[in-house]
């Protein structure tokens, strides 16, 4: 099964897509995955119910988020209101540590996010604050990525024995699927793919032009 | 000591008030170079001759507000830099009309970017005729990328 | 092929291909009929000068572009929101290429929902953002 793990909707400051339009696009341009997950920033959406489309259209919708640290940001999946009472989601001034510490906590797993990328990626910050502890899978592809920042992720992820997974860290709706993560068995829902990724047996892949 | 900005502050004090209203004409020559230098071939955007010769949708973007920020606003650290633009119009805009654009903060937010904490200012400019009909509007977004903590 | 009508819009439709103008020439005449005659915008050494890697395609000049790709792709449209977000500089004399494609249809109000992006040659993209357009019905 392969899962977009990184992407953003309406919902999101920077956001410009419907959920439902994402769905349409997957089936319209025969996109190779088999559905994504919503990693809205700075917020986990307790709202909103995406079961029905996701049955209309055959595709695995999952939520989680995308929050600020100091080593850049960091996708959290499997968010519960447990979880989301233990730290404040909102803020851009959050410490891994305590990120990392939650989530273990909680049942959840966090991922540093494009940590190619300079101030917001995890690799521009190791040489101020040190190799933290508790990171176990990184993001290596990013759909979103310049120049060689997914060279950089994937450098920094082979030397620290990271795991990688991709996603596109889609804004609008026909840049879904740009970067996914292959897992072996089939996921359903949040707790699934915590499972799946605390199982490491997955594998980042990209479909952008020329890298496919 | 740290040099951020007080964003619920600014928030409070400036949000959704006019702070800047200016007048216009368009003239019919720089719309038609404006759309030529665009891309478009239309001539309803090109050819001032045409009957219904009007300004391309995007124009309400290039009105330039009397202040960039409202009286009093704070002094921000470094170069404001456009982070996005949004430009809705309404009924088109023709040369030769006065047209009023009333300005006011729409939003302030934060982030953090790939240069460290971003403040972004939205400003929108509400553009209408003679007759005080609304034609468009134009949102500047401004981001402020903030001297990192010492 | 040109648009006339809603019904002939499909979902995930790609609009024709539009290769913005972005010599100094063009530039420096958008510039002029805009009232942004700035350095920053018209001078490569002057924006240099001011910390950026050149003179800058002003940001309204990539909504122009991507309106005017629409009007080529559907003459009747009328556009009635283009909203773009600016990830990257867009560089003067550099090459870039723009793209759009269909991603919401409302057959009932004519209403069509366009992705539009400028990419650089590398394919990275600088500037994201949708239009919101009107059809004949």
């Amino acid at each position: 099964m392969i899962l977009d793990l990184h992407a953003h909707s309406i919902k999101s400051d920077d956001g410009r897509a419907k959920v439902q339009n994402y769905c349409q696009w997957i089936k319209a341009r025969s996109i190779p995955i088999d559905g994504f997950v919503l990693t809205e920033h700075r917020q986990f959406d307790n709202e909103s119910d995406y079961s029905d489309l996701a049955a209309e259209f055959g595709v695995t919708i999952l939520k989680a988020s995308e929050v600020e640290t100091e080593y850049g940001h960091v996708l959290v999946f499997g968010v519960t209101p447990a979880l989301q009472a233990s730290f404040d989601f909102g803020s851009i001034n959050l410490a891994l540590k305590d990120v990392i510490k939650a989530c273990n906590a909680h049942g959840a797993v966090a991922a540093p996010c494009h940590p190619g990328r300079k101030r917001v990626g995890m690799s521009a910050h190791l040489e101020e604050y040190g190799v933290p502890q508790g990171v176990r899978i990184v993001e290596v592809f990013n759909g979103g990525s310049r120049d060689n920042e997914d060279e950089v992720a994937q450098r920094m992820a082979t030397d620290l024995g990271y795991l990688g997974i991709g996603g596109s860290d889609a804004h609008i709706v026909s840049h879904i699927g740009r970067c996914a993560t292959r897992f072996p068995g089939s996921i359903h829902n949040e707790a699934e793919l915590v499972a799946a990724l605390k199982a490491e047996q997955f594998e980042a892949v990209t479909f952008r032009e020329g890298e496919a | 000591m740290s040099q951020e900005l007080d964003i619920e502050a600014m928030k409070s004090q400036f949000l959704n008030e006019v702070f800047d209203v200016q007048h216009f004409v368009a003239d019919a020559k720089a719309l038609a170079d404006y759309a030529a230098a665009c891309g478009e071939t239309a001539p309803q955007f090109t050819d001032p001759s045409h009957p219904d010769f009007q300004a391309p949708p995007t124009f309400a973007s290039s009105f330039h507000a009397g202040r960039r920020m409202p009286e009093n606003f704070p002094t921000l650290p470094g170069l404001g830099m456009d982070a996005g633009k949004a430009v809705q119009s309404i009924k088109p805009i023709r040369p030769g009309v006065t047209l009023t654009g009333k300005s006011h903060m729409h939003d302030i937010y934060t982030k953090t970017g790939r240069s460290g904490r971003m403040v972004f200012f939205v400003i929108r400019m509400e553009i209408f005729d003679e007759s005080d009909t609304q034609l468009a509007s134009a949102d500047t977004s401004v981001v402020i990328r903030e001297r990192p903590s010492t | 092929m040109t648009i006339s009508k809603i019904s002939e819009v499909e979902f995930g439709e790609t609009l024709p291909a539009f290769q913005p103008d972005t010599t100094m020439p063009n530039v420096r005449r958008f510039a002029k009929a805009a009232g942004w005659e700035g350095g920053r915008f018209t001078d490569h050494d002057h924006a240099r000068k001011e910390g950026l890697p050149g003179a800058l395609v002003p940001g309204i000049m990539s909504q122009g572009f991507l309106s005017a790709m629409i009007h080529h792709w559907a003459p009747a449209a009328q556009i009635k929101n283009v909203d773009t977000v600016f990830r990257a500089p867009v560089i003067v004399d550099q090459v870039y290429s723009i793209s759009g494609v269909v991603t919401d249809i409302d057959l009932d109000s004519g209403r069509v929902e366009i992705d539009l992006t400028v990419t650089n040659e590398a394919n990275e993209t600088r500037v994201f953002g949708t239009a919101k357009v009107l059809l004949p019905i």
